[in-house]
């Protein structure tokens, strides 16, 4: 106070700049200085955060931010070149432990410096673009360890050989590995990368191209795919336990590249293992692995496939032209279901039921089903036989399944008008002789066909069952009304037929016996009676009948036989011994029909009720037949065939070939008109690609055949030609 | 140094504070006190008893230490009246506590809450042309050719500029990055789009437009920054007719896009740019009084067409001055429209959902009493904010909320003059004044206590 009196108050300006103590900057400096070699020292617990943190704070306040921010760098860059002399001269296999250990001290001290420098950090850093403290830190440990000359070469060589031992079967540190990949990874992606990804994968792809040119030459494709299986497990394992993430797709691409993709044809060719024995051999794990492996790479399936389909279709060729299949339908049919379920098995056990595959096979099945023109006859005739007798004692669910897979072939078929064909006779013969295992099977069967092709395809089998119930109530009917009339005369069963819906040939009925002539018109009056405007017809050749008949030794016999048969049979009541021509005169059979009757009563041992003069197998015209007195049987019911093949005769194919395209022109113009009401105008190549596919479901209609439909539609005029363009249609309403 | 119950002591400037572990881990690792607290810098553990005589001792201000120490408390900032703003905010910043100082201060934003905390007089001669605000709470003012920067502080930085020349339009691209849009001087190149550091000015990065792989000087108008895709939009006048959009990458700062413009359409020269994250697209308008005619137009860059546009073109066959023009515009994506203003502070909604229609104006007359539009009116503004719609007029801001549009508040002060522009973000509002150079900022309080 006393001093302050003293002096007179002046202003006066300041002699020069106030300044900080020029030297406090400098001391400031060194304390910070001291104390993150402390730090690297670990030494650091005799330092005091607080005292470091204001220093610095200091700093940056008083604008000495620049110099402790380059400071700090040539501190920590004098660190890390002390650090790397150290990690230089390592020993050998120590080389990557002293590694992990320095770079487990940086990053410590890296966090306590950016702890004492965070207000630099926070405020000096951005606004003066400076990179922050710990990235700063990073990008040192980076350049001057490792990407100094000495360790850069050194760790990359030294990380690619532990590599290659433990790929040798060597154990190594995965721990050690896993800390220094993340430490390249925590220096930034591109470190990672550059320094040890690109030549990984480079040094990997030498490697398994090594490996696999040795493997392939002495292992067989199942054992080479099982190693390449084992190599591809240990490489995602090896990303899973010490490298990054984001190689596994790179390495496994490398190994799949290298092992599978270079010798995808050699593997799926090579003789005696290839992809062709292993699918006859069933070989579902060999399969599933070649599938699995394969999918990883580009065209590695469609090469699977493409064997595959060739190996299918080469093998179904051979099935459907091999002639002694061809002597049996139901075998022949059978085989073709078993090829298939062999490959639905193989498809769904190995190739995760790859809709590609599925659709090879089944592509392959149409090839080679169509190749065949007698395959719509042959499924049909499966289809009849186990109706027959197959499904006897079958539980429904497995009819089922039995009619699914010929439904499945049914579908691969072009000409499903001709089984059609086939089927309704086949069903016809199965009706009308009460051969019908299974009126359920029946049915479903025709559900099938139904939800397949539609209503229109199956309406005239449905109208032969309707015809089959209605004729049972029509018999009781008459049976109840001729009720006073029935003594021992024969009985009769008619079963009334709607033209139209049944394949019947228009053939003259036979001479029917007087007796049974008897009780035929009758029924036919009754017939008649109850339904006014029809027209009955007898359908001599579709019927049978039974008989009693008693022989030399007074043995009786219930004789089951076709009406024929029985027309024959009926004219030895009355003579011992007819000549063929005797016979054909007598009953008005149609001469093969007769002759195949005669065959079946004459010639068939056991069944031999009658005697023919001379003894042949064949038929002649001037044959004698003689009642057979001598006729045994340990049956009481004798059924006599009709010596019939079950399979068509060359004629009869061809007749049925006839009926069918003969079928099928009404149906290619009824297209024709369809599309033309709709298109008007429209080119032939146009039209007929249009029919085509309108008709697929059905049939592949011939171009040809199209062509003279066409024709015949402009003779008829419902089509003209366009009189300027004459590849052009016109429409006539 | 912690007890067993937990407890630290601290002896800052000479006064012992205690608190425990848990109130000081609020401050997070990354402060002065997450630091001090770390394990690596307390290496021994203290054995169980010894530990309650040590202390930490900090060599700063114990009043501001109390308020910081609240804050990480309570997460309320309170301050006492006799302590300056800049002094907490200094001890903030030591302890780096600064972003907890900031998220404190003011509430999440609610037009119908707002308080006027400030009011700002610039130095620069001349009428502010804009003002823009930033994402943390600063803001920048447009004078002429100078742009003048505050933090949320208002601590001005300092000012920017694109060569002296004219600035059309700012923008922020985050709050360390502003864009500034400018006229091209001619024959000289300058001008143009450049972007600056908000804390220390510098220019980081200047904008280039080539047209058929030349470079080509621009002058570049109005702005728009994309947020979802990292773009920034602006209007474009070259000297040879290159009118259009430019579009450059915020991060690259590379020229990624050109929109053309199109006959029909005034692209190059529009007021208003606005993009649309919903439909990705950009609304551009060119309005009166730079046009006569209005024209609003919605952009889509991948095809580059235009999606949507509207004018009044045929409309107004009279140029009457009573007749209503469109004097600003703003997209709401949510209802579907866009939402325009005429002289006459009339807000008017065009529906986006339909190509030909025309503005279906409501108007507002009745609520406010009109001044006779005189020399010192500005013409209005619109801007919005989470569903509520902001419009400025003369020397207030009314606030519109609901489907309906219902004005529910009005911002006014009586200072200043008329509001030339305003501008709402970081849960802050900035009103540029056209007379004295004056900017008020509006904040929500901090939620009520209970």
């Amino acid at each position: 106070m006393s001093a302050q009196k003293k002096r007179t108050f002046k202003i006066e300006a300041f002699k020069h700049r106030v300044e900080l103590d020029p030297k406090y900057a400098e001391r400031t400096w060194k304390v910070l200085e001291h104390a993150i070699h402390e730090i690297y020292n670990h030494n650091a617990s005799g330092l005091s955060f607080e005292e470091l943190y204001r220093n610095a704070y200091n700093m940056v306040l008083h604008k000495y931010g620049e110099k402790l921010y380059s400071g700090l760098v040539t501190t920590m860059s004098g660190h890390l070149k002390e650090i790397a002399k150290s990690i230089e001269d390592s020993q050998g296999g120590l080389f990557l432990e002293e590694l992990d250990r320095k770079w487990g001290d940086h990053n410590k001290a890296l966090q306590m410096i950016r702890d004492i420098l965070m207000y630099m950090d926070r405020t000096f850093v951005p606004s003066n673009h400076k990179t922050p403290v710990h990235e700063l830190g990073l990008n040192l440990w980076r350049d001057n360890i490792i990407r100094s000359g000495k360790i850069q070469t050194r760790l990359l060589d030294t990380l690619l050989d532990l590599i290659h031992r433990e790929r040798t079967g060597e154990v190594i540190n995965r721990s050690l590995m896993r800390n220094i990949t993340k430490m390249l990874m925590d220096l930034g992606s591109s470190v990672y990368q550059e320094d040890f990804e690109k030549p990984f994968l480079e040094v990997s792809a030498s490697f398994y191209s090594g490996e696999s040119q040795q493997l392939i030459e002495c292992c067989d494709c199942g054992e080479y795919l099982r190693k390449a299986e084992r190599r591809l497990t240990e490489e995602t394992e090896r990303v899973s336990h010490y490298l990054d993430v984001k190689s596994e797709v790179k390495i496994t691409s490398v190994v799949e590249g290298e092992m599978i993709a270079n010798h995808m044809q050699r593997l799926v060719h090579m003789e005696n293992s290839g992809l062709v024995n292993i699918l006859v051999d069933d070989r579902y794990e060999d399969l599933s692995r070649m599938y699995n492996l394969f999918r990883r790479v580009p065209d590695g399936l469609s090469t699977v496939r493409d064997v595959m389909t060739s190996h299918l279709r080469e093998t179904g060729k051979q099935l459907v032209s091999d002639p002694e299949r061809l002597k049996d339908p139901v075998d022949f049919v059978q085989h073709l279901l078993d090829e298939k379920d062999k490959y639905d098995k193989i498809i769904s056990k190995a190739f995760n039921n790859d809709k590609s595959f599925q659709n090879a096979l089944n592509s392959s099945f149409e090839y080679f089903i169509n190749l065949n023109n007698r395959s719509p006859e042959f499924i049909s005739l499966y289809v009849d036989d186990k109706l027959r007798k197959g499904l006897k004692g079958v539980s429904e669910e497995d009819v089922e399944v039995v009619l699914d897979k010929v439904m499945m072939l049914f579908r691969y078929l072009q000409e499903k008008d001709v089984f059609e064909k086939y089927y309704k006779q086949h069903l016809a013969k199965r009706l009308l002789s009460g051969k019908t295992a299974s009126d359920d099977a029946e049915r479903s069967m025709i559900v099938k066909l139904k939800t397949e092709c539609g209503y229109q395809f199956t309406s005239k089998l449905e109208g032969m069952f309707t015809d089959m119930k209605t004729s049972v109530d029509t018999m009781q009917g008459f049976y109840a009304s001729q009720y006073s009339e029935t003594g021992d005369g024969p009985t009769v069963a008619v079963q009334v037929l709607t033209t139209g819906s049944w394949p019947t040939q228009p053939s003259a009925p036979c001479n029917l016996p007087a007796e049974i002539l008897g009780i035929c018109d009758k029924f036919r009056t009754y017939y008649l009676g109850t339904h006014t405007g029809r027209r009955l017809t007898w359908q001599t050749n579709m019927g049978t009948a039974d008989i009693k008949a008693t022989f030399g030794k007074g043995q009786k016999h219930e004789l089951n036989v076709s009406t024929y048969q029985m027309c024959i049979l009926m004219l030895f009541n009355s003579a011992d011994q007819l000549t063929y021509r005797e016979i054909e005169q007598g009953t008005d059979i149609p001469a093969p029909d007769l002759k195949r009757c005669l065959q079946s009563l004459a010639c068939v041992k056991g069944k031999n009720v009658l005697r023919k003069e001379p003894m042949s197998k064949d038929i002649a015209e001037d044959d004698a037949f003689y009642f057979n007195d001598k006729f045994t049987s340990k049956f009481i019911k004798v059924k006599i065939g009709t010596v019939a093949a079950q399979k068509e005769s060359e004629p009869e194919k061809q007749e049925t070939r006839q009926r069918v395209e003969e079928d099928r022109k009404p149906q290619i113009e009824a297209a024709i008109v369809r599309i033309m009401k709709s298109r008007r105008v429209l080119d032939h190549n146009t039209i007929v690609t249009e029919v085509t596919s309108q008709l697929q479901s059905r049939f592949l209609p011939n171009p040809v055949v199209i062509k003279k439909r066409i024709e015949s539609l402009i003779e008829r005029e419902f089509l003209e030609r366009d009189k300027n363009d004459r590849k052009l249609y016109r429409y006539l309403a | 140094m912690a007890s067993r119950r937990g407890r630290i002591r601290f002896n800052v400037g000479g006064k012992i504070f205690e608190t425990t572990a848990t109130t000081l881990a609020n401050a997070g690792r990354h402060s002065m006190l997450g630091a001090l607290l770390d394990d690596s810098w307390n290496p021994r553990q203290p054995a169980e008893g010894e530990a309650a005589e040590a202390e930490y001792f900090i060599d700063r201000n114990p009043a501001c230490f109390a308020v910081l120490l609240d804050l990480l408390r309570t997460g309320e900032l309170h301050v006492p009246p006799n302590m300056p703003e800049k002094l907490l905010n200094r001890e903030a910043l030591f302890y780096g506590l600064l972003d907890q100082v900031r998220a404190a201060r003011w509430g999440p934003f609610d037009g119908n809450r707002l308080q006027l905390v400030d009011s700002v007089s610039g130095r620069a001669p001349g009428d502010g042309t804009a003002i823009r605000a930033g994402p943390d709470g600063g803001c920048c003012v447009a004078h002429g050719s100078m742009v003048h920067v505050y933090d949320w502080m208002l601590e001005e930085h300092r000012p920017i500029s694109l060569d002296y020349q004219q600035v059309n339009d700012v923008g922020y691209i985050d709050a360390e990055s502003i864009v500034i849009s400018a006229r091209e001087r001619l024959g000289k190149g300058d001008g143009g789009m450049g972007v600056f550091s908000s804390s220390t000015g510098e220019l980081r990065h200047r904008f280039r437009v080539s047209h058929y792989d030349q470079v080509k000087s621009f002058t570049a108008g109005a702005l728009s920054l994309g947020s979802s895709d990292y773009k920034i939009f602006a209007s474009c006048k070259g000297r040879c007719n290159e009118y259009g959009i430019g579009v450059w990458d915020q991060i690259t700062g590379q020229q990624v896009d050109f929109f053309y413009e199109p006959p029909g359409c005034c692209l190059g020269d529009a007021d208003k740019l606005q993009w649309l994250d919903g439909d990705k697209c950009l609304m551009v308008a060119t309005l009166f009084p730079r046009t006569d005619n209005c024209f609003i137009g919605l952009l889509d860059f991948r095809d580059k067409s235009v999606i949507w546009s509207w004018s009044d073109a045929g409309t107004s066959v009279s140029l009457s001055l009573d007749e209503k023009r469109v004097l600003h515009a703003i997209a709401i994506e949510d209802s579907r429209s866009i939402c325009v203003v005429n002289q006459y502070d009339d807000l008017g909604f065009i529906d986006l959902r339909s190509n030909a229609g025309g503005v279906r104006w409501s108007s507002r007359s009745k609520l406010t009493n009109r001044k006779a539009p005189n020399e010192e009116s500005c013409y209005p503004k619109l801007a919005t904010h989470d569903g509520q719609l902001f419009s400025s007029m003369n020397d207030g801001i009314s606030v519109f909320c609901g489907p309906e549009r219902v004005l529910t508040s009005t911002l006014r002060r009586s200072y200043g003059g008329s509001i030339c522009d305003f501008s709402i973000g970081g849960d802050r509002l900035f009103a540029l004044h056209s007379e004295e150079n004056v900017f008020d900022v509006w904040e929500t309080p901090p939620s009520p206590i209970i």
